[in-house]
Parts: C-alpha cells; structure tokens; sequence
C-alpha cells in the first residue's frame, strides 16, 4: 500500500506539471517539506516535458543522411573528369650542371629557376620534348637527398621521344652512362637505358608497334621459358683457377695512394710483407705498379696521378698476434686509432692509420667466432651509405653473394660480407645514411670472362673507366667505377709469361 | 557541467569535415543537448523539432566553416539555435505585422546567456530514458511525449492503471538515481 501511495502521488504531481506547463515547479518547502528527494524527483520530471519524441531523433538522422548523399552525388556528378599529372621532381647533387647536362642531353630547355641565397637552386623547371620536369639542388638537412647520397635512385625515368637512336648518341654524347644499350622490345618499343652523372636512371624509348595485352603476355612467356632453359652461367671453379695469376686470388686491393714506395717500406716493418714486383716510373721513385705478399694475400699498388686520384681504402690484415702486429705498426709509423682490445663480434682487433691515410684493422678471430674464420691474410673492405645497394651491385655485376650481414636497429650495417670468386669482400654502411666514413675503395678482380664481367658491371650500373683491352703482361683487363664510387679492375689472366 | 571540449570531438569534427558521411557521430553526440536547449526556449513540440533539424541543417551545411578553438562544437549549434530562434520571432512578427515584442509575453531573447549545466543535465536525462527497460520507457514516452493519460497508456498497453503508474512510478525513481549517480560520478570526476 505505501508503494502504491507513492506511484499515486507521483502520478498526481506529473499530471499537474502536464496540465500546467507553466506551473512553477513545486520546492521541497511544497508538498513535503520532510522529505528531501522531492526536489530532484521534480527535476526530473519538469525536464521530462521537453522529451523529445521516440521517433524524431531518428527521423532526423535519416533526413541529414538523406542530404548527405544527395549533396554528394550532386558534386560528384558536374566535375569535370579531372586529369592528374605526374611530374617527376628530382633532387641532384649540383643542380646548375644537371640543367646544363640535360639541355645537352635531351635538348631541355629551362624555364624556371629559384636560386637560394647560398648558390642552391631551390627549383627548377626544364621542358624536354614537351614533357616538363621539376629539379632542384639537394638538401640533406631536409631529408631531399639526391641518388648520390642515397647511393643511388629506385626510380627511372622513362622518357617517349621521336627517335630514340639519335637522342641515345646525343645523351652519350653528352656524358650519359648506357645502362642498357638501344633495341627492339619485345612489347612493341624501341628503347634504351641510360644513367646521367647525376646518378638518375632514364628510360628512352620509341614506339615502334603496337600489341595487343595478349600479344604482350605470350612474347614475355616465351622469353622466360627460352630463359629458363638456358644452361646455368658457368661458375667459377673451385680452387685456383687458370684464369687467376699464379699467387692471386679473386679479389686483390688496388691500392692507389701518394707515396706507394714509402708505403712498401712501411708495410714491409709493421707486418714482414714480401716486396714480389714493382715497376718505377723510369728515373724516379714513382711506383706504377708493385705487388708484395702477406701471408696467403697479395697487395698491389700504384702511385696516385692524374687519371687515378688517391683512393686510401681500409684493409682487414689477419695477424696470430694482434697485439704485437698492431705495436709493430706503430713502431714502422702507424697512427693510432683504436688500440687492440677483444671486440664483442668476436675478434680481437685495433686499428691504425699509416701515412698514406690508409685505415688497417688488424685482427685475430677469437676462439669460438664463426663469422671471421675464413679471411685470408688480406682482405679489402668497403663502405657505403646504401649497403644493400653495393651488395646487389656486387651479386648482379660479379657474381657475388651475401654470405654474412649484421644490421642493427638503427639500419647500421657494421659488418657484411660477400663472396666474390674464392674470396671475401668485408663491407661497413648502412641501409640510410651510414655513420661510417664514406670512401670508395680500389680492387683487382679476376674472373673468367672480362668482357663479359665489364659488360654485366655497366648494366648493374656501373660507369666505364676502361674498355677491355689485352695487357703486355698477360691480362685481359678493363675498369670500371661502380655507383658508389669504388673502381674495379677486373682481369682474365690469359698469358702464360709472368710479369 | 558543461560538456568540456575534447580530443575526440575535434576529431570528430574534423572527420566530419573532410566526410560528411561522419557527421552522424556529431548528430548522435549532439542531438539531446540541441534538442533541450531549444525545446527549453520555444513551447510547442513541433516548432522544437523544426528548430533542432533546421540547427543540424545549418550545421552540416556550415561545418567547413567551422573552425576548432577549443569551444565546445555544442557553443557552436547552440549559437545556431539562438540565431534560428530569433528569425523564427522575427518572420512571425512580419507576417502578423505587429513588432516582435507584441507578439508574446515572453519572446526569448537569443542573445540570453546560455545555462550549459541545466541543457547538459537534461540531454543526459534524456539519454537515460533511451536506457530504460522497455515497458517503463513506454510509459514515460506516451506519458510525456505523446500527453496521453494513465487510462489511454493502460488501455494500450492492456494492463491496469495501477501497473502503469508503477511503471512510471519505477522509470522516474530509476531516472533520478542514475541521473544523481552520474551527476556525483561527474562531480568527483572534475575534482579529482
């Protein structure tokens, strides 16, 4: 009954508030003065009157989506069908001199440019054929890097011109690189690769004929079964090969340094190499070329000039006693850089600089290590920015093959290596911008074939240094430097006469 | 009281602007409190309702317009609502020719300062009702939308007046609890 009572009285005071909307809200002083949760129960039910309707909120949901809908179908409909365009922007190291190359190149014509205060071009616009291009200067500090910080691009540039054979001659003409020499593709083009020394790749390509998506398909599957059918490349033999100078391995380090005599010497005290051949400059003490022996390894060695700068590089030098090879090296006049200390990969080792600015770590695996067992005396290590990059350039131009990598969080590469022939190439940098010191480096390579090593080294992108030509002293021998600045000499050994 | 501006209105809002399509979550956030706040000032059901969709209407027309300072998007449609209010007068004082301060006793004034805690509490009461047990939702729907009578709610529903005034009984003393407990929950909230 008392409940009853109060679903009374509650219904009385909702009817009155119903009835007289205008009615002041009764106050707890009102109908029970002794019972504090009046108040609020009137709250709510004076607000209760404003209730908006069960159906409403919905109803007006569905009208807003209506003219959502609506609105946008009637934009979507009157645009005009809206054409993007594509335009290339690339970032160059030496902006100025890319515009002059392409007007040479491609014939470009400039349109635009925005030059910085402190000599950048900040933007440029040029016009080749009627195809238009952005380019400016890079900035690092921005994080707009060009393919030579990068160590090279990922992107090509492919360009439709009339004639392509006459634009390819001019582009050569013009210092541009063949990556891949002018032929019919199968897919109906005319069409060449080219890199500029700008390290951007450019496709140049006429249309010749035009075929079907089927067409296209069919001529592509043939050529993958033709390809899958070919014998597999010869690979080298295992051992020394006839192709390899008596003594040689694959790789040898080249180095190309002021001071070479000298550094014979020097080498010769801080580490009992064997002088085995040197030709002077006649009259002077100027060294062309000089091989000496460590241990299992040969060095070779020339005097910098002219056509070859110096290129110091670092070698890894194995020694059963770091220690004390690395205290001999001071002694001969080393620098130090690192002391001898175990290093946590697995090695004890230090390094020194000598004076013809060459880095030397010399080394021991420690007991246990798996990953430095199988270095020769001597071995060349390279850096660069983009590791993987020289990796692949390694595997696609030499046959090279990853055999280690350790890469950190940061995208550090501190140790790779990759097999070469019989031999280890040890390699430092990044998969970004690496920490390490940035230098190319100089090696001697032998491999079976020369001209067709040059020939694989060009398309994976590398840059002629010298054709392959036959050698006095029983070589067939070429040059090239890679997109990363490192020079390769590679050689067949084809003579029988020593040097 | 207030509904404080937050993260996740600005991103609401900005999802709203670059989709329209999203502009429902802003709807569902902001329909009580536009409807209270403008059934608080104009009497009759049906002009509270045109005015609540002319205000979404506006505000979904508008929203590109709207720039986010930290207010809450609310001060924005209640700025709305003022405005649609005032015309509102305004068109009915032309059309019966008279100025608009003849035509009421009481003629809301739009510039009036707004009570963001009373129009807050009331669309949370109104949000309470959605989540109520379906019988006492009923009840208080037919009761207080629809103005129907104990007898005219019991005959539809077949029951007895007595078992509809204990639902209604039930549903008003479940409101005023959750409305006080969340009320509490709040004020804890904003001390703590």
């Amino acid at each position: 009954m008392a409940k009853q009572s109060l679903s009374e009285q509650l219904d009385f005071v909702i009817s009155r508030l119903l009835d007289r909307p205008d009615a002041p809200l009764p106050r707890d002083q009102a109908a029970r003065p002794d019972d504090p949760s009046v108040s609020p129960t009137i709250e709510v039910i004076a607000a209760l009157r404003d209730l908006p309707r069960p159906d409403f909120k919905a109803r007006l949901k569905a009208d807003l989506e209506r003219r959502i809908s609506m609105a946008s179908s009637a934009q979507a409909e009157p645009v005009p069908e809206v054409r993007a365009t594509v335009t290339p922007y690339l970032s160059v190291r030496g902006a100025a001199a890319a515009i002059e190359f392409y007007k040479k190149a491609f014939g470009a014509t400039e349109l635009y440019r925005l030059q910085q205060p402190d000599g950048r071009i900040g933007h440029a616009t040029i016009d080749i054929a009627g195809a238009k291009l952005y380019l400016a200067d890079e900035f690092p500090e921005a994080g707009f890097q060009s393919p030579e910080s990068l160590g090279g691009s990922p992107i090509v540039i492919h360009l439709d011109v009339a004639d392509v054979d006459a634009l390819g001659r001019q582009a050569v003409a013009a210092g541009a690189i063949v990556v891949r020499p002018i032929e019919d593709q199968f897919y109906g083009a005319r069409s060449g690769q080219f890199r500029d020394p700008f390290g951007h790749t450019w496709t140049l390509s006429t249309n010749k004929e035009t075929v079907s998506p089927e067409e296209m398909q069919r001529r592509n599957d043939e050529i993958s079964r033709q390809e899958t059918a070919a014998p597999e490349e010869a690979k080298p033999p295992r051992g020394r090969a006839t192709y390899i100078r008596e003594g040689f391995h694959t790789v040898t380090p080249y180095l190309i340094i002021s001071g070479a005599a000298q550094w014979i010497d020097f080498m010769k005290r801080a580490f009992a190499a064997e002088e085995k051949f040197r030709v002077p400059r006649p009259g002077t003490d100027v060294i062309m070329h000089a091989e000496m022996q460590i241990g299992d390894s040969m060095i070779e060695l020339a005097d910098a000039n002219d056509q070859f700068p110096a290129v110091p590089m670092t070698l890894l030098i194995r020694s059963s006693d770091p220690d004390a090879s690395y205290q001999r090296a001071i002694a001969a006049g080393a620098h130090p850089v690192d002391p001898v200390k175990d290093q946590g990969y697995g090695t004890r080792a230090g390094t020194v600089r000598d004076d013809s600015g060459n880095n030397l770590h010399i080394f021991m695996p420690l007991p246990g290590d798996k990953i430095f067992q199988e270095f020769r005396s001597v071995t060349p290590h390279l850096y660069a920015d983009n590791a993987p990059a020289l990796i692949e350039f390694m595997e696609k131009a030499f046959g090279g093959k990853e055999v280690y990598r350790a890469q950190l969080p940061d995208g550090n590469i501190p140790h790779a290596q990759v097999r070469v022939g019989d031999s280890l190439i040890a390699l430092a940098g990044s998969i970004g911008r690496s920490t390490y010191p940035v230098r190319p480096s100089s090696i001697h390579l032998y491999v079976p074939d020369t001209d067709a090593v040059y020939e694989r080294a060009l398309r994976a992108g590398a840059q002629s240094i010298e054709a392959p030509a036959d050698q006095p002293y029983g070589d067939r021998s070429a040059g090239v430097r890679d997109p990363f600045g490192n020079q390769w000499f590679i050689a067949t050994h084809i003579g029988s006469g020593t040097p | 009281m207030s509904a404080k501006p937050d993260a996740s209105e600005q991103l609401l809002i900005e999802a709203a602007q670059k989709d329209p399509r999203r502009f429902a979550d802003l709807y569902e956030a902001n329909f009580e409190r536009v409807y209270a706040f403008v059934a608080r000032r104009v009497g009759e059901r049906a002009d509270a309702e045109d005015i609540t969709a002319e205000v979404f209407h506006q505000a979904l027309a508008n929203l590109h317009n709207f720039e986010w300072r930290g207010v809450p998007f609310s001060a924005w449609l209640f700025r709305i609502a003022s405005n649609a209010i005032a015309d509102r007068w305004q068109r009915a004082a032309r059309e019966s020719g008279s100025p608009p301060s003849a035509l009421a006793d009481d003629p809301p004034d739009p510039s009036a300062s707004v009570d963001p805690e009373a129009i807050e509490k009331c669309a949370r009461l109104f949000r309470l009702v959605a989540e109520l047990p379906a019988d006492q939702r009923s009840v208080i729907e037919m009761r207080f939308t629809a103005g129907k009578s104990i007898a005219e709610i019991a005959r539809e529903l077949g029951r007895t007046d007595g078992a509809v005034k204990q639902l209604q009984f039930r549903a008003v003393r479940s409101l005023r609890t959750r409305f006080e407990k969340k009320h509490q929950k709040r004020t804890r909230a904003k001390h703590g």
